[in-house]
This record gives C-alpha cells, sequence and structure tokens, in this order.
C-alpha cells in the first residue's frame, strides 16, 4: 500500500499543497511510515481565509435550526465511522484503542451539545429600560475562526471548538498537528459528506509558516489553541498583537494529592490512568503525587507494584494498556528528564527506559516509571515532561501539599483523594487550578463544561466547549427601541 | 487472556455474543428453530447492546486498568451437531459461562453504566439457562 499524501480541504474541494517541505507521520508503535503531510503555503493560507470569508456571507443568515441539522448529521456519520476514527488515532498517535475512543466521544459529545444552538444562542431583552424605551441584546457570529491544535488529541481538540464555531454562524479553519494530521484529515472526508456550503469548514496542513500566516492574516477573526506553554504564551500575543480574539490552552504539571484516609486500592487505579493513560501525554495528566504523612509508604508500594504489571505494547492490541510516545523525539525529551531526575538525587525505583515490546522493535516505547524523594524544586517536579513519568513527593500535610500547588506555574489540573468532605471542601475551594478532581485523577470536562485552566497553563478569558464556547465564537449587540 | 482494559471485556463479551448467535443459528437451521431461533435473535440484539456500550459509554475520566479478569476461564466448547440432548447441555453451559463472566467482569468494571448493562446480560442468560433446564 502506498504511503499517503495528505491533502488541504478548502472550499470543499480536496486540494493538494504546492508546498516542497513535506514531512513523514510515523505510526509510533511500529515506526512504519503512515503518510506525508505537507507544510502548506502563505498563498494556500490565504485560499482557505477567503474561501471562508465568502461562506461567512450566507452561513451566518442560514437559521440556527437549519445549522443545528448539520451538527446532527455530522454527529450521525461520526457514529458510524467510529471504530475507524477510533483507529486512526491510535495508529497515528500510540494511545490505546480505549482512549482513542474515549476521545472519539469527547468529539462526538461536542457536536451533541453544538446542535442546541438555536436555544443556546438565544439573546436577552428588557421591557421598559425607561418609559417606552426597551432593550435586547441579540448574539451575532463573528467570521472567520481557526484553531491550531496539538498532537495528544489528534481527533477530539478541535472538537472543543470547531462545532460551536459554525453552530453559531462563523467559518472555520482547522490546522492540524503536523505530527498527528491523519485524524483531522480522516473527520473531513465526513465533514464533506455532512455537505456543508463550500467553505465553511476548512483544514490547512501545516506548522509554524501556517499558524504565523493565519494570526496575522486581516481577515481572520481568532484563533483556538491547544499546545505547549512557550507556544500559547506566543500564539495569544501575535493574536492580540493583531486584534484577534484567542484562548490558548497551554502547559501543566499536575498535583495527584493522597490523604491518610484516601481508599488506597481506588486511589491507586485512579492515579495510574492520570500517570500512564494516554502515555503521559495529557494536559491532564497527573505528574506528581503529594502523599501525605503516613499513606506515603503503603501508597508508593502499591503504585510500584501495579504499575509494573501494565502492559506496554500497541495500542491497537486491546489487551495492552499503555501504548507508545508519539516520537523518537518525544521519547529522547523524556529519558533526557529521567536522566536529569537520576542527576538531581531522586530515587528512580521503577524504571521504564529500555522496555522491550514483542514484534515491535521500532516502536517508540517506554514503560510506566515513577520517581521517589523528589522535591519541588527539583527540574522533573517544575517542568512538564509530557510522557510516563510520575514523581512522589512525601509531605507532612494538607497545608504543605496546598503550598507546593500553589507555587507550581501552571494551573491546568489537580485532584485530591480523600474521604474526607472536610478537606476536600478545603481544597476545591482553595487550589487556583481550572480542573479539579476529587477521587478523580483526570478531571476532564464533559462537553456542557469549559475545559478550564488558570496560571501559566491557560491565556484568554473564555475556554473551550460549553457557554464558554459560545460566548468566544460570537459578539454581542445591544439595541435599545423607542418608537415615535 | 488477561482482560485488563475496558475495550478488552467489550471485545470478549462481543465475541461471546457472535460465537452464540453463531451455534443458536446453526443448531436452528438443523431443525431446531423454535427456542434455538428466538437465542439466536436474542444473542444478535445483545451483541448490538455490547457494541453500543463499547462506542457510548466509554469515559476517558475513569478508565482505569482492571485486574483479575481471565478470558480463558470462560471458554466454552461448542457442537453444533451433537445430539439434541447433547445441543440442550451445551446451551446450557454456554448461558452458565456467560452469565459467571458477565457477574464477574461487572464487579470489576469502573464504568457504571456498564456495569448495570452486564447485570442485565446475566439476569438473562440465567433466565434462558432455566428455559433450558426446564426442557431437559
Amino acid at each position: 500500500m502506498g504511503i499517503t499524501a495528505l491533502k488541504n480541504y478548502i472550499g470543499s474541494k480536496w486540494v493538494a499543497s504546492q508546498s516542497s517541505e513535506i514531512l513523514d507521520v510515523h505510526n509510533p508503535a511500529t515506526g512504519e511510515v503512515l503518510a506525508q503531510v505537507p507544510l502548506s503555503t502563505v498563498e494556500e493560507v490565504n485560499k482557505a481565509v477567503a474561501a471562508a470569508k465568502e461562506a461567512f456571507l450566507e452561513w451566518r443568515e442560514t437559521p440556527p435550526l437549519v445549522r443545528a441539522r448539520y451538527m446532527f448529521r455530522l454527529k450521525e456519520l461520526m457514529e458510524k465511522h467510529f471504530e475507524d476514527l477510533a483507529c486512526t488515532c491510535t495508529r497515528e498517535h500510540g494511545k490505546i484503542l480505549d482512549e482513542a475512543r474515549g476521545e472519539v466521544r469527547r468529539a462526538i459529545e461536542n457536536v451533541e451539545v453544538a446542535a442546541g444552538i438555536p436555544s443556546m444562542m438565544m439573546g436577552y431583552n428588557a421591557e421598559d429600560i425607561a418609559v417606552g424605551i426597551d432593550e435586547e441584546c441579540v448574539l451575532q457570529p463573528v467570521g472567520v475562526f481557526c484553531c491550531v491544535a496539538p498532537f495528544n488529541f489528534p481527533a477530539m481538540v478541535p472538537f472543543w471548538f470547531m462545532p460551536y464555531a459554525v453552530a453559531c454562524g462563523n467559518t472555520y479553519i482547522v490546522k492540524p498537528s503536523e505530527v498527528c494530521p491523519i485524524s483531522q484529515n480522516q473527520f473531513f472526508e465526513i465533514l464533506d459528506e455532512v455537505d456543508f456550503p463550500p467553505g465553511v469548514v476548512n483544514l490547512v496542513n501545516g506548522a509554524k509558516g501556517v499558524v504565523d500566516a493565519l494570526l496575522t492574516h486581516a481577515d481572520l477573526a481568532g484563533v483556538s489553541f491547544v499546545g505547549s506553554t512557550p507556544v500559547g504564551k506566543y500564539i495569544y500575543s501575535t493574536a492580540a498583537a493583531n486584534g484577534k480574539r484567542a484562548q490558548c490552552q497551554a502547559g501543566a504539571k499536575n498535583c495527584l494529592v493522597v490523604m491518610p484516609d484516601a481508599v488506597l486500592d481506588r486511589t491507586v487505579a485512579a492515579l495510574l490512568t492520570s500517570a500512564f493513560g494516554n502515555s503521559g501525554q495529557r494536559c491532564l495528566s497527573g505528574a506528581l503525587v503529594l502523599a501525605v504523612g503516613e499513606v506515603y509508604e503503603p501508597l508508593k508500594a502499591q503504585l510500584v507494584e501495579e504499575a509494573s504489571r501494565l502492559k506496554v505494547g500497541n495500542g491497537l492490541d486491546e489487551i495492552v494498556q499503555m501504548g507508545p510516545v508519539v516520537s523518537q523525539k518525544a521519547l529522547d525529551r523524556i529519558l533526557g528528564y529521567i536522566e536529569k531526575g537520576l542527576e538531581e538525587g531522586a530515587e528512580l525505583i521503577l524504571d521504564g527506559r529500555g522496555v522491550q515490546v514483542k514484534d515491535y522493535p521500532n516502536g517508540y516505547f517506554i514503560g510506566p516509571t515513577i520517581f521517589d524523594k523528589v522535591r519541588p524544586e527539583m527540574v522533573i517536579a517544575r517542568e512538564e515532561i509530557f510522557g510516563p513519568v510520575l514523581g512522589i513527593i512525601p509531605v507532612a500535610d494538607f497545608e504543605e501539599a496546598l503550598s507546593i500547588i500553589k507555587d507550581i506555574p501552571y494551573g491546568n489540573a489537580v485532584s485530591l483523594f480523600t474521604s474526607s468532605g472536610k478537606w476536600a471542601r478545603e481544597f476545591k475551594y482553595r487550589v487556583r487550578c481550572g480542573n479539579i478532581g476529587i477521587n478523580i485523577g483526570i478531571a476532564a470536562p464533559i462537553a456542557t463544561f469549559p475545559f478550564a485552566g488558570m496560571k501559566d497553563s491557560f491565556f484568554g478569558d473564555l475556554h473551550g466547549q460549553g457557554r464558554d464556547a459560545i460566548q468566544f465564537f460570537t459578539d454581542r449587540k445591544v439595541v435599545i427601541t423607542r418608537w415615535f | 487472556m488477561e482482560l485488563g482494559t475496558f475495550g478488552a471485556i467489550l471485545g470478549f463479551a462481543m465475541d461471546l455474543e457472535e460465537r452464540a448467535a453463531g451455534f443458536y443459528e446453526e443448531v436452528a437451521r438443523a431443525g431446531l428453530e423454535g427456542a434455538f431461533g428466538e437465542l439466536a435473535r436474542g444473542s444478535g440484539s445483545r451483541l448490538r447492546r455490547l457494541e453500543r456500550a463499547r462506542r457510548e459509554m466509554v469515559a476517558e475520566m475513569i478508565l482505569e486498568s482492571i485486574t483479575g479478569l481471565d478470558g480463558d476461564a470462560y471458554r466454552v466448547d461448542l457442537n453444533p451437531e451433537a445430539d439434541e440432548a447433547g445441543l440442550l447441555r451445551q446451551a446450557q453451559a454456554l448461558e452458565e459461562t456467560a452469565a459467571r463472566f458477565y457477574r464477574d467482569a461487572a464487579a470489576k468494571m469502573p464504568i457504571q453504566e456498564v456495569v448495570r448493562l452486564f447485570q442485565r446480560l446475566a439476569r438473562e442468560n440465567e433466565q434462558r439457562k432455566a428455559m433450558f433446564g426446564q426442557a431437559c
């Protein structure tokens, strides 16, 4: 079978890029090349924006009820192709099938929520703001938006934004990750089948050059981004400098606090999926366990025992519990952090380096890795590793745990494991963090809630998903009326 | 075979239902249409429920790994060419094994919607087994 050359989707047509810059897309479990992705040119970005701008004129006048019907058709087709979509996601990213199914499910959920646009986009009004004068506020679409998507959830992340933007009457451009672009390509096959008017949804493959061309384009209204903190800051500031809306979800260093009264078996299961699910390549992954008081020793022992039993392999095999990391580059970076942890004096109590996976000698595999006696000032406690590496910090009490969380520059997710409602209430009230889990290791908001984030984990004010998305993708217009 | 993931368990259950449907269909075609035909259709419907569960009930936030469930403990040898008494015995064994699998898997599953589905399927298996008991 030949290697697929990925195309752009502009104005409802699949168009081959003219770019001479082309990257290989690898299957991280096998190392084989799955496809080639072009780094599209500025001219191609301009064509996509022009198509989206032209489509906006009619699309914004399309009644919300009709726009909702496109969402229903999209949902039906996504359900129909569910397993194919999940398999593609696993093949290009490496995550296990269950994780890929969960990802596609969340993408569908967002389409389902966006299908409620006829009521979600309603404005409000008041009679007699002065005698005989009424006032109303209407929500209107803004124009052309784009999404710059990450590699770690190649199927789902654009769906935190695109369904809402389009349902609100905007038009859209997706720039998928150049590392994992195939899932979005497959989604656009489905979007093509939905038969949106030309230019309503567009796909432009590429990397930084495409992003810069979008951010500086006069006809782009706003950008949604998910990725690292340095890139998030760059996109936020560049978008702002060019007068555009921006919502940028960025990096994380998430703490999992375990109190002495936690239900240990259930807690360990949750910690394992938090730290090692998606091979640790989630912005919601648990990175540091803060073990409070006497729970430290039994928790450590059970964590190591159960983590060492996780089956690592090709995510397409249903019995596998952890897949490879996304690329050799990612693997090298993670190995570098492990070396750094050893240099800093942390104790490596579970070493996932050099894990052998039968039949897959060329995969980018690393097993679950656990450091003990991590100190908050260590690099491995402060920087995002984005791999299956968990650090344990023993702490004396709840206050020390909160103090460590406070000093971490990120504010994406934290979790507390306890049987005490008092500690749970205190925790969720005091921590400055966007997504909080109480006895949940992956605090992933469903589509009706915003995917939150604070501090260096988010730049902007309105988040993806739910009502925040509707606000982000609309203008509010106030009309005050008096009749003579 | 260790069934350590949500997908592995659902996949095993779907395989079990497919084998059951195939067995009952073959027996029904061989001249025992009545109850076996009904069971084949029932297994088809159960398969669709399981497929829907795998697609719709997967919840990323609680995709916790599962231990202590071995698929090999729920294998049943089926021979649709046995005589009528043999077919009834096989059907009973199949239903009993399936019920045991669904009960055991329900106890391990972190997703409550799937737990309920498995418990319902186990109850159905137990009713079907009882029906064969009366026929024997």
